[in-house]
């Protein structure tokens, strides 16, 4: 088989036959960091959602404050399991997967605009009974697992605008396209994003990077032309005190949240905004509440917790013998970053505000399943790292080969 | 890198631009990035921490006022003068006032199109107010507070509060509030005054007491979510305990206080006064107030209305500004206590005082000899004329006061001496002397009530100039000097009392919101000024004045009362120069009962009409009005009227009940009460009487029994009876079945006369009632 190829003197690891050659033990820091912050989240969200629930203005949990706490829980639980069988399957599994996700997620993006359901303003999810799905989280899976597939295929062609661009900007546009229909900006924003970064680092040429951040730039112009309710945010965005009550009313709560958290915070549980007053803040405005509880202090240490999940991310990537793991567990850790970062722009009012969850933190079943599941990918490509002593022994072999 | 390539599924190693592409957004998004947010967040929980915490309490924090109630007024037996009960005041913040027309029946709050109509017609409704008004306001959007209604009932304001609630209407706010209730609207209304809209009160008690009354309010902060429920588990939460206003016991007795409301208002009705009327009842001993009225009252529940007639007229001018001052003048004149703010020369009221200090200073005696010729030589001025053209003749002094000969009391005064006067002047209360013996006088009674007024004297060298008598001679009979009614009737209280001068005052007690008392009045005496025996001797002369048939003041009595008193007619000079015609301020003050003073009436009459018959003069005025307030106040004071067999003929009687009798019983029973009778029917017993038994009639009237027939069905004509003696009247009724009885005191039924009757000539009525009159003793009408 094709995974037979393994430098001989790296053969130090537990060989199980043709399938699963190599395969050493998944990364624990990662794995750690991993578990922390989703216990972290899990009871953020109990402290953040306890009066929303108590209060039951959406009518949904019939006045049972825990209600959000223990069904994130259950998913907490549920998404361990996923991840941990995430982390054994092979990283082949995945690149033989990629395309059938991303045409996947492709075909439900078509179907939730016909059955979908959402809000007034926009169509995302697909009902599913007891869960929802939004199609835009898998696509986003899709479009990493398969834009890694094709950069592996493409090997060194990738300068090349047929090659190197072409491709990626067909099923780039097919996706926004189906995206803008929902119209769902804050997918459309981080399906691009991961979608240049995956091709930023496959090899695409720096200029093409130029010309698609023009194009961008038009789009959000188009964008801001034709929906008429995104134009409204940027106003906002600038001066969220021009209506506080209305438009600006979110932005502004999540501001007064985190302004009153002060360096140490009113203590966990003891936020005075979760009572009605800052709307999602379970949700997509968790951190403000984690900021007005815990301080800068607090909020700091949380994204540190999430700098070095990030960081170590990278660093198994980066530690990657195999094209395609590398190039997956980029794109992933690059849609985590691109998430963590953005929620916590909107909350603290440094860009424009759009409908970004905090991964682990913010309340939502299916998208805590995929997320977590993304780890386990990660962690099953951490599989394929060498261990210290491996790299040891390979710096010292190059080394040699050099004549050093 | 040197991965072997197979193809499809080859595995080979990322390339170094890969690793290095990697490495920088591992460097951007792993580290720069988040240092960027970290840097942010500084900002906003370091840096502008307070601000965001500001305004997050801001909002967090509901801070409610509560009112304190203000303390009740309760008169001298307890019953409430003046309350206090909880209301809203509502009020829009038009920044607040979030509309929109969206209407989504699937939301549980877009269910209406919230738009500035809706709110305004909503709120129009419920507050019974124009639409329109509710428009204007919310229209001025930068205002944060525009009231709609101030000082809703409790039934309403709830309404509003549900509308709030039912359409989740921002800014639309309801205050807790208390207003002030009146149950006697007008009564008193000049003593207890009114509280404004800021419930401070801004006239009388409710002025002068204000600390008292008003309280602490307290406030209540609380945590509270964003759809004003409180806090789950969080408290933070801070009670500043309102304290309430006291509550206050006055010396008014509201029952008094009505007898001479409406004595008065008949008064001023039935000599047509062009300046209003005051009177004050005083208890002698403690100069306790029991009743002060100033016409006109107004009513404190309303107190920016003027009467009816006033209206008529502001409304009637077309100049909007000119209006608007009319207004504001009628108000200020209604406002106005002339008891305590008026001064007024009191004419010859004041000649008790004269006599209780020459008498007090044995200058004087009771049965002194006095000659009036008309005139008396005064040095320093023309003679002083008396009122009686040719003179009073020889008097005793007892006459003297009886007749208020002028001539007399300038020789009286003569006798005491301009120092002496001045002295006892200063010791009575009617000015506070001064080092500076050049400086015109003035002094108050320091009544614990709002705009009194200072009397005014002239500086002591003036008045005790050896050379120039003009002062005193004036002074003698009550001219040319002013003072408050106040000032007058407490002065008087000090010579019927015994000779103590007491401080007038009107708070008897004040107590808090637990029942304990914060302060308890004492009567106050400033200082005897005469003997008790010359008191007792002013009392028997004054008593002279009423009870007796050359008394001036005999329109004053009251069958089965001992009364004295005093006339005084004055010139109303200010009025006078206005109209171009002679103007009056004719009064009365009335002492009762004789053998020990218990109360002392001061009426004042400002300036009756020439043309109604009656001559101006407080005989004729101010005495029977004094007369019929004591006639009604003196039995319910539980003072027992002792007739003597004259008066208890003449009186009025309450018509025995005879049915069932037969007719010698009944005649009999009848006349013992100097009734007559007439007999319809021909039963055996008493089936029916006209009028109906307990009814009071006036003595000599011919009740008719019925023996077995009913009453005939018709109807009896209101006759006029205005110029007819009481006596004359009472048979003109009789004509008809009706019946007559006296407002009043009777003195002689064939003398007195009608001054005004209560039911309207040619109204139809039934047999058997009871008309009400007013009447008047009109012999020697020329006098003062």
């Amino acid at each position: 088989m094709a995974y037979k190829t393994v430098e001989n003197s790296e053969k130090l690891r537990d060989y199980r036959g043709d399938i699963r050659i190599s395969r050493g033990p998944i990364d624990a820091p990662f794995l750690m960091l991993t578990l922390l912050l989703l216990t972290i989240g899990v009871v953020m969200v109990f402290s953040a959602s306890y009066a929303s629930a108590y209060y039951d203005l959406k009518d949904e949990t019939g006045g049972n404050a825990s209600y959000y706490f223990t069904r994130q829980l259950l998913f907490a639980v549920g998404g361990i399991i996923v991840m941990l069988l995430a982390s054994r399957m092979p990283v082949n599994f995945y690149r033989k997967c990629a395309i059938w996700v991303l045409i996947g997620a492709g075909v439900l993006m078509v179907v939730v605009l016909v059955i979908g359901v959402g809000n007034e303003q926009a169509t995302r999810w697909i009902n599913l009974g007891p869960v929802t799905i939004q199609p835009s989280e898998i696509a986003k899976v899709g479009v990493i697992l398969y834009f890694a597939h094709l950069i592996c295929e493409y090997k060194n062609d990738m300068g090349t605008f047929r090659r190197g661009v072409l491709p990626f900007g067909i099923i780039l546009v097919v996706l926004v396209g189906l995206l803008a229909l929902q119209p769902h900006l804050s997918a459309c924003i981080i399906i691009l994003g991961i979608g240049f970064i995956m091709m930023f680092v496959g090899g695409t040429r720096t200029m093409w990077f130029v010309g698609g951040a023009l194009l961008v730039a038009g789009l959000v112009g188009i964008m801001l032309f034709v929906v008429g309710y995104e134009s409204e945010r940027i106003g906002v965005w600038l001066d969220p005190f021009s209506d506080p009550r209305n438009d600006g009313f979110q932005v502004v709560q999540s501001l007064y949240a985190i302004g009153s958290g002060g360096l140490f915070g009113l203590g966990l549980g003891q936020s005075r905004q979760k009572y009605l007053y800052l709307p999602e803040e379970h949700n997509d405005y968790i951190f403000s509440i984690i900021c007005e509880e815990l301080g800068f202090i607090g909020a700091t240490l949380i994204l540190i917790l999430f700098a070095l999940l990030i960081i170590r991310g990278f660093w198994i990537a980066l530690h990657c013998r195999d094209r395609y793991g590398f190039l997956v567990c980029t794109g992933i850790t690059s849609l985590l970053a691109i998430q963590v970062l953005l929620n916590v722009a909107v909350c603290t009012n440094l860009v424009p505000a759009t409908g970004i969850s905090l991964p682990f933190f913010s309340y939502g079943g299916t998208a805590l399943l995929m997320q977590l599941g993304e780890m386990g990918i990660i962690l099953s490509i951490s599989r394929d790292v060498p261990t210290r002593k491996i790299v040891k022994s390979r710096q010292i072999k190059k080394a040699a080969e050099q004549g050093v | 890198m040197t991965g072997n390539n197979k193809g499809r599924g080859a595995r080979i190693a990322p390339n170094s631009m890969m690793l290095r592409r990697t490495l920088i957004l591992m460097i951007v998004c792993g580290i720069a990035l988040f240092l960027v947010l970290v840097v942010r967040l500084f900002q906003l929980q370091i840096i502008r921490h307070d601000f965001y915490e500001t305004k997050a309490i801001e909002q967090q924090v509901w801070d409610t006022e509560v009112t304190a109630a203000r303390g009740t007024i309760y008169d001298a037996n307890g019953d409430i003068l003046a309350m206090s009960a909880s209301v809203a005041t509502i009020y829009i913040s038009p920044r607040e006032v979030y509309t929109y027309d969206i209407v989504d029946a699937d939301s549980p709050h877009f269910t209406v199109a919230l738009t500035e109509e809706f709110i305004a017609e909503g709120l129009a409704e419920i507050l019974e107010i124009e639409p329109q008004v509710v428009l204007d306001k919310l229209a001025k959007k930068d205002r944060q507070y525009e009231t709609i209604a101030l000082k809703v009932e409790p039934s309403v304001s709830e309404r509003v509060r549900q509308f709030k609630k039912d359409y989740d209407i921002d800014g639309l706010y309801l205050q807790e509030d208390s207003k002030r209730y009146y149950p006697y609207s007008s009564l008193a209304s000049h003593v207890i005054g009114y509280v404004g809209a800021e419930n401070r009160g801004l006239l009388g008690l409710e002025l002068v007491y204000d600390d008292y009354l008003t309280g602490v309010d307290g406030r209540i902060v609380r945590a509270k979510n964003a759809v004003g429920t409180d806090m789950l588990f969080t408290s933070f939460e801070d009670y500043y305990d309102a304290v309430d206003g006291y509550d206050m016991g006055v010396t008014i007795d509201s029952t008094i206080q009505y007898y001479m409301e409406k004595h008065l208002a008949q008064a001023a009705r039935d000599f047509d006064l062009l300046n209003g009327a005051g009177a004050i009842a005083m208890d002698v001993k403690t100069a306790k107030i029991l009743g002060m009225v100033s016409l006109g009252n107004f009513d404190l529940n309303n107190y920016q209305d003027v009467s009816e007639d006033v209206k008529a007229l502001i409304d009637a001018e077309p100049d909007p500004e000119l209006a608007s001052q009319m207004l504001t003048e009628a108000q200020l004149q209604q406002w106005r206590n002339k008891t305590v703010t008026d001064t007024y020369e009191p004419g010859s009221t004041f000649k008790i005082l004269t006599l209780a200090m020459a008498l007090n200073e044995g200058v004087v005696h009771e049965n002194d000899g006095y000659y009036c010729g008309g005139s008396i030589d005064v040095p320093g001025r023309q003679p002083v004329n008396c009122w009686k053209a040719g003179g009073h003749g020889a008097q005793t002094l007892t006459q003297a006061l009886q007749h208020s000969c002028n001539v007399a009391f300038v020789q009286i005064g003569m006798r005491l001496g301009a120092e002496k006067f001045y002295d006892y002047a200063e010791a009575f209360g009617l000015f506070e002397a001064q080092t500076d013996k050049d400086v015109y006088l003035t002094g108050k009674t320091g009544i614990d009530l709002n705009g009194e007024s200072g009397s005014m004297w002239w500086p002591e060298n003036l008045f005790t100039n050896p050379d120039n008598k003009t002062q005193l001679a004036a002074a003698s009979f009550g001219q040319t000097f002013t003072i408050t009614p106040l000032q007058l009737i407490t002065a008087v209280s000090a010579c019927v009392n015994g000779g103590n001068l007491m401080r007038p005052y009107l708070v008897e007690e004040i107590i808090d919101s637990e029942g304990v008392s914060i302060m308890k009045r004492e009567p106050e005496l400033i200082r005897q000024v005469i003997s008790s025996q010359t008191s007792a001797e002013v009392c028997r002369m004054l008593e002279m004045v009423v009870g007796d048939v050359e008394g001036t003041g005999k329109n004053a009595a009251v069958a089965g009362f001992r009364i004295g008193g005093k006339t005084g007619t004055s010139t109303n000079t200010v009025l006078e120069a206005e109209t171009g015609e002679k103007q009056y301020i004719v009064s009365f003050v009335g002492v009762a009962p004789m053998d020990d003073p218990q109360i002392a009436i001061l009426v004042f009459l400002d300036s009756p009409s020439a043309d109604t018959g009656i001559y101006r003069s407080g005989g004729q005025m101010g005495a029977p009005t004094v007369g019929k307030m004591f006639a009604d106040i003196l039995p319910y004071m539980g003072i027992e009227p002792v007739y003597d067999e004259q008066e208890a003929a003449i009186i009025d009687k309450a018509v025995p009940d005879v049915s069932g009798m037969s007719a010698d019983e009944a005649s009999a029973k009848l006349s013992e009460l100097g009734f007559t009778n007439r007999t319809m029917g021909t039963g055996e017993l008493v089936t029916k009487q006209l009028p109906a038994a307990g009814s009071v009639i006036a003595a000599g009237s011919q009740v008719i029994l019925y023996f077995g027939v009913e009453p005939g069905q018709g109807e009896a004509t209101m006759p006029d009876l205005q110029g007819l003696t009481y006596a004359m009247a009472r048979q003109k009724l009789a004509e008809q079945a009706l019946f007559i009885r006296a407002s009043g005191a009777i003195t002689d039924p064939a003398q007195i006369i009608i001054l005004s009757q209560s039911v309207g000539v040619g109204q139809k009525l039934e047999y058997g009632a009871v008309i009400e009159v007013s009447v008047i003793d009109t012999r020697d009408q020329n006098e003062f």
